[in-house]
């Protein structure tokens, strides 16, 4: 309350303690800021007794708890009078509220004829719709109810104190009503520009202001939409008015534009490099969420930003979750060595998001970096949170800011602190107030603290630059000792590890050029590799990974060897966790016999569900998807194009399952119905021999012309949209398994014959040598098409059995092979519990990986959308059923992996 | 003249008690008649101050809309339209427009200065029983028999919103301070609370046993809900926690949606209307009855309290027809 003395003040005296301006001026736990500053000696509230590495938690926005008081007393006097005193808005109000007034302002510039009179008020009277078709009707009516409701929230919201704020949130939620309103059409080219002349000729002036916002909000998302329908007014219009409605509409205005862009943030000392990690493998085709842009760019702020950008080998064909997880990690760990050689001296901070900061994090147990910074953490893992005793990032010796959402799924503010307690390098915890996992705050959050996403954006960038500075200087600092403080730690830290495991530890750290082949006894458990081995019966796909790995080899410095091995050490121990959660009873036993049994049943120990019935199905399902993954392939676009899909298929969860899952595509819900099908349009433009085959698909996708704006180059998952579309259906067929059973295998089959095809196509490109079981290749590559047509197909017949049952088949291999699914899965197979635990989930994965990723997928899909536990047990049965094998939910995993012997 | 008796004998202790004035409520009102204004030739349904302290407007069953002059209580104006008797009236916030709602369906808005209406609001399937301006005065909420809860638009006269509110008539329609809420009470027994921007309903307040909400209002900082049920009880509700935390007693309102005023001039009071005809004034924290104003010989409809002094304005039905401005020191 002290601070309130006007915008000018607040900064100064914000410059003057050295933090970040809004974080000053975030509800931030000011009391006790004021306790330090006449006490300095104190302990924070928030430090932890057994951390000392574990710095206090910084609350961004988080609302403090109020306390109530629990009764109230009848004596104590109500005041009706005194009106709360609202709070200062963060932003420079004036400024805002000449941007929100923007398009009032110019409103006229939209006018075709601007010298006629403006329409009166009861221009809704004077419509004239004669002449409109029913769809006419029916749009106008949406967006004019949408724009009265936006006219209410305007009028309603004048002269609040935070108006700027609310006005951007009312615009938005027009901006959506108006985007519904049009995917519901299809984003008919003629209808929709039929309706931009009508509404411009025929709105009054606040009307067709507020449609203006909605425009200029829509532009910035779905630009080319946008233009399209502006197209005819264009050509009608002067080429000014154009011009200037064009500029009008280039961005969405910002209440807090003002305030942000006078309190630039200043460069880090030490000029870092930033290496940013990727979630997942990405394409120059398909971009990164338009999020991880806005962020790239604010964080080129601090320093020189290297985007690092994983590209998948063979176009992604035939590269299963772990390699591409490999890859990603052997990427940035390649490029922080490459930095380290090129620039000795340069401090580098490895950032990421979500499953990026895994990866940053395990890079930096791997190689020297000055810093991590992890953006959303993906902290909860379908076996509890992470930070077991086996698990590697608690060998971290990197500085690390964690930065989580308060209502993160992936994450829990209580748990990252048991978490943070365990790690050794020093850690700092950032919590954004009601924030999600890609720390976007909720709409009430916006509305009642009067807050923008920008600002928050850079509060946060502020508690980067906060803690950047803290360790680079200190870094700087030492520089001269640095090389050797370095070995010094390299030195140690091996000791440490062997402290913990040794087999692992040791030789990476030590050996790491040696051949893999010599470390792979090292591992303490011994049973590892043997249980990969057990678990991929078929030498089929050993050879064939075996053939990856080594190709990887050359290109990767060897570090997916080094991360399958980690895998493979860590494999033993988690299956068994798992199998602990579940046979408690039996773990002090299993883990006696699982010393003394063979390798080939090894796994089966602890998952004792092998059943018979469906052993035929699997058997087939596995075959398909070891074929399936390979149409699978491009990782690239999977990103865009998965999110989406996800979207569709679990659209009734709700908002909040919703938004934290569709992160790179804003409005996704309004146009989620054409999503599926821009899937199959990438999916053909990226499988160019498909294209022709698929122009069926192609011509309906084309109606949802923002994504085709970005062109899936990549062969996603020929049976994305289906497999999505039918996730929810296949679990209910998977319900009845006689019935499916014959379907499945007779479209398992089918697909088994696809994928064939596909994977020649993709071996071809890639060099790999064709899977060992051996297919009708050329014929197979017309066979392709069929199966999304013919999921297609049962999506609108779906009257007979088989063919409901065919989309059972397909969705298990398409969702499992489907490149759309794999960052998803990576990132599960992250949150899973890290590298490490990515054996135990996938207990074959060393050597067919592929195989045991396509099962997965499914599960992890679900279960990255529920992201709680408690959720978990209901929604595994998605993927299990989808599986066609009635496990429990806790052993879904176990289960693909169970799956994997009776493979061919 | 026992206003000049009043004023005096209360002037010592005005006096003495000026010092602490700030902190010492004064205990008890001396409300007493200053005027008693006639004219509307039948039932008065409501009075309202003008924001700005210097007019009373009232309107009635004879379909009229009357301003008076607070100062002196002069008859200024009359303003004529409706085609059937008006339930309510109520100010904008510059004082400059008034709208009315009427059981011929609609509501105007009318211009005072000039006594002509400027907007015919045309929506409701039945009598329109209340209305209010938002703070800002570019919103209207009307309640009506037909159930619903309307958001119109000043400048437009536009309907923008139907909020399907009760299952009964609507009683009271109000706004909160900022504008950002309104608070509707019905005839089902509910009190609901809107968000005027989406027309989403926040929060519903509901008695043990239903009786049916006649008239219901925010407090003058918006934090608390005063709301007056037919079984002759006001209450004070503190709405965020959903809790009562005061009940007025004592008068008796069985019948008629008779209008409730929070009295923050002078002391803290409650001022309501009664079957009884008189106005009660109640103590708002003690909940004790402070005085009682005796005159009307009708039920008294209608108590309204004046913005910035310590006047009472009371309307009464058709036996009585009059309007009576009560003044107290304090």
């Amino acid at each position: 309350m002290a601070h309130r003395g006007g915008e000018r003040d607040f900064q100064t005296s914000a410059r003057r303690m050295g933090t970040s301006l809004l974080f000053q001026l975030s509800v931030h736990e000011r009391e006790l800021d004021l306790v330090f500053l006449d006490h300095s000696y104190a302990k924070p509230w928030s430090a932890h007794p057994d951390a000392s590495s574990a710095r206090p938690t910084r609350m961004l926005f988080v609302t403090p708890r109020r306390q109530h008081e629990s009764t109230i007393e009848s004596d104590v006097p109500i005041d009706v009078e005194t009106v709360t005193s609202t709070p200062v808005p963060l932003y420079d109000n004036q400024k805002a509220r000449s941007v929100m007034n923007e398009c009032e302002r110019h409103v006229i510039f939209a006018r075709t004829d601007a010298d006629a009179p403006p329409p009166p008020e009861d221009w809704e009277d004077h419509v004239n719709r004669t002449g409109w078709t029913m769809a006419q009707n029916k749009l106008f009516n949406k967006i004019l109810k949408a724009l009265q409701s936006d006219r209410l929230a305007r009028l309603a919201n004048e002269g609040a104190c935070n108006e700027p704020v609310l006005r951007r949130v009312a615009v938005d939620k027009c901006a959506r009503r108006v985007r519904q309103a049009l995917a519901s059409v299809s984003w008919d080219t003629k209808l929709i520009q039929w309706l931009h002349t009508t509404l411009v000729e025929t709105l009054s002036l606040p009307m067709l202001a507020a449609y203006l916002d909605a425009l200029q909000t829509l532009k910035g998302k779905i630009p080319t939409l946008i233009d399209r329908m502006l197209v005819s007014s264009h050509t009608k219009t002067g080429a000014a008015g154009a011009e200037a409605l064009s500029l009008l509409l280039k961005r969405p205005w910002d209440p807090a534009v003002g305030v942000l862009s006078h309190n630039k943030p200043s460069k880090l000392p030490g000029s870092p490099l930033i290496l940013i990690a990727s979630s997942g493998p990405s394409s120059s085709v398909f971009p990164t969420s338009r999020r991880h842009r806005f962020w790239q760019s604010q964080l080129s702020c601090l320093g020189k930003v290297i985007p690092v950008s994983t590209h998948l080998l063979n176009n992604g064909s035939g590269v299963g979750v772990l390699q591409c997880l490999e890859h990603m990690i052997g990427a940035v760990r390649s490029k922080v060595l490459e930095i380290h050689s090129h620039f000795p001296h340069k401090p580098i901070v490895l950032i990421g998001w979500n499953t990026g900061a895994l990866v940053a994090c395990h890079v930096s147990v791997m190689e020297y970096v000055t810093a991590v910074v992890c953006l959303g953490f993906p902290l909860l893992t379908v076996d509890g949170p992470r930070g077991d005793v086996d698990d590697p990032l608690l060998d971290m010796k990197t500085p690390v800011l964690f930065v989580i959402g308060q209502n993160s799924l992936q994450c829990h503010p209580e748990a990252m602190e048991d978490f943070r307690e365990k790690i050794r390098a020093e850690n700092s915890l950032v919590v954004v107030g009601g924030a999600d996992d890609n720390l976007r705050i909720s709409k009430a959050k916006k509305k009642s603290e009067g807050l923008t996403q920008s600002m928050v954006d850079r509060c946060i960038q502020d508690e980067i630059v906060d803690f950047l500075t803290g360790v680079l200087t200190r870094a700087e600092g030492h520089m001269g000792s640095e090389p050797r403080d370095q070995d010094a730690e390299k030195k140690k830290k091996p000791r440490d590890a062997a402290r913990r495991d040794l087999a692992f530890e040791v030789p990476e750290r030590g050996s790491r050029p040696a051949s893999p082949a010599a470390k792979l006894p090292a591992s303490p458990s011994g049973s590892e590799d043997l249980s990969s081995v057990s678990s991929s019966p078929t030498s089929s796909p050993k050879t064939k990974v075996t053939t990856v790995t080594s190709a990887q080899k050359s290109s990767q410095i060897g570090s997916s060897q080094l991360l399958k091995r980690h895998v493979q050490r860590t494999e033993a121990v988690l299956t068994h966790k798992q199998a602990q959660a579940q046979f408690a009873a039996f773990l002090k036993q299993n883990m006696l016999v699982r010393k003394a049994v063979p390798p080939g049943s090894s796994s089966c120990l602890f998952v004792p569900i092998s059943s018979e019935q469906t052993e035929e199905v699997e058997k087939e399902d596995l075959r398909v998807q070891l074929k399936r993954h390979h149409p699978s392939s491009p990782l690239p676009g999977s990103k865009a194009s998965k999110r989406p899909k996800i979207k569709v298929s679990l659209i009734s969860h709700g908002d909040a399952a919703g938004g934290a899952c569709a992160p790179s595509q804003g409005g996704a819900p309004e146009v989620s119905g054409g999503k599926p099908v821009t899937m199959t349009l990438g999916q053909a433009s990226g499988a160019k021999e498909l294209t022709g085959l698929l122009t069926t698909a192609k011509s309906s996708a084309s109606s949802e012309g923002g994504l085709s704006a970005s062109p899936a180059s990549s062969a996603v998952s020929s049976s994305t949209a289906p497999s999505a579309v039918h996730t929810l259906q296949s679990r209910l067929v998977a319900a009845s398994p006689g019935n499916s059973l014959p379907g499945a295998t007779s479209a398992s089959s089918l697909l088994q014959g696809l994928s064939f095809s596909l994977q020649d196509i993709s071996s071809k490109s890639s060099g790999l040598p064709a899977s060992p079981s051996p297919g009708p290749a050329p014929q197979a590559t017309s066979m392709k098409l069929p199966t999304p047509m013919q999921s297609l197909g049962a999506i609108t017949t779906g009257t007979s059995t088989i063919v409901r049952t065919i989309p059972v088949a397909t969705t298990l291999s398409s969702l499992g092979a489907t490149p759309g699914g794999k960052p998803t899965a990576i990132h599960q197979l992250l949150t899973n519990g890290g590298l490490a635990k990515l054996a135990s989930s996938l207990p074959g994965l060393a050597q067919i990986s592929n195989q045991a990723s396509g099962l997965k997928v499914p599960t992890t899909i679900t279960l990255t959308l529920r992201g709680q536990p408690s959720r978990i047990t209901t929604l595994s049965p998605v993927g299990s059923g989808a599986a066609l094998s009635e496990e429990p939910a806790p052993q879904a995993l176990p289960s693909s992996s169970q799956r994997l012997p009776p493979a061919p | 003249m026992a206003t000049e008796e009043a004023g005096d004998s209360k002037g010592e202790s005005a006096l003495s008690s000026s010092a602490n004035r700030s902190n010492q409520v004064p205990e008890k009102p001396n409300y007493a008649l200053r005027f008693t204004l006639l004219g509307h030739t039948e039932a008065v349904s409501s009075v309202k101050f003008s924001p700005d302290g210097e007019w009373l407007a009232s309107s009635a069953a004879d379909k009229l809309i009357k301003i008076w002059s607070v100062r002196d209580g002069k008859y200024e104006k009359t303003l004529c339209g409706h085609s059937l008797e008006i339930s309510d009236v109520a100010w904008s916030s510059d004082s400059s427009r008034l709208v009315s709602a009427s059981d011929d369906k609609t509501l105007k808005i009318w211009e005072v200065r000039s006594g002509k209406c400027l907007k015919t609001l045309k929506g409701h399937s039945n009598y329109v029983f209340c209305c209010n301006f938002n703070p800002l005065s570019n919103l209207i909420v009307s309640g009506s028999f037909d159930e619903s809860v309307k958001i119109w638009e000043v400048e437009t006269g536009k309907c923008l919103k139907t909020l399907s509110a009760h299952s009964d008539p609507v009683s009271a329609v109000h706004f909160n301070c900022s504008g950002s809420l309104i608070v509707s009470g019905s005839y089902d027994g509910l009190c609901r609370i809107w968000d005027a921007a989406s027309g989403q309903c926040l929060k519903t307040l509901v008695d043990d046993d239903n009786p049916p909400v006649s008239f219901v209002q925010f407090s003058p900082n918006g934090k608390y809900i005063l709301t007056a049920t037919l079984d002759s009880t006001l209450k004070l509700w503190d709405y965020s926690r959903g809790r009562c935390l005061k009940t007025y007693t004592g008068h008796k309102n069985e019948k008629y949606c008779i209008f409730a005023n929070f009295s923050v001039t002078g002391g803290k009071w409650i001022v309501s209307g009664s079957e009884d005809n008189m106005v009660y004034i109640w103590n708002l924290q003690t909940k004790e009855i402070v005085q009682k104003l005796q005159g009307h010989t009708d039920v008294v409809i209608s108590a309204t309290c004046h913005p910035t002094e310590n006047i009472i304005a009371s309307a009464a039905l058709e036996n009585d027809k009059t309007i009576k401005l009560w003044m107290s020191d304090h």
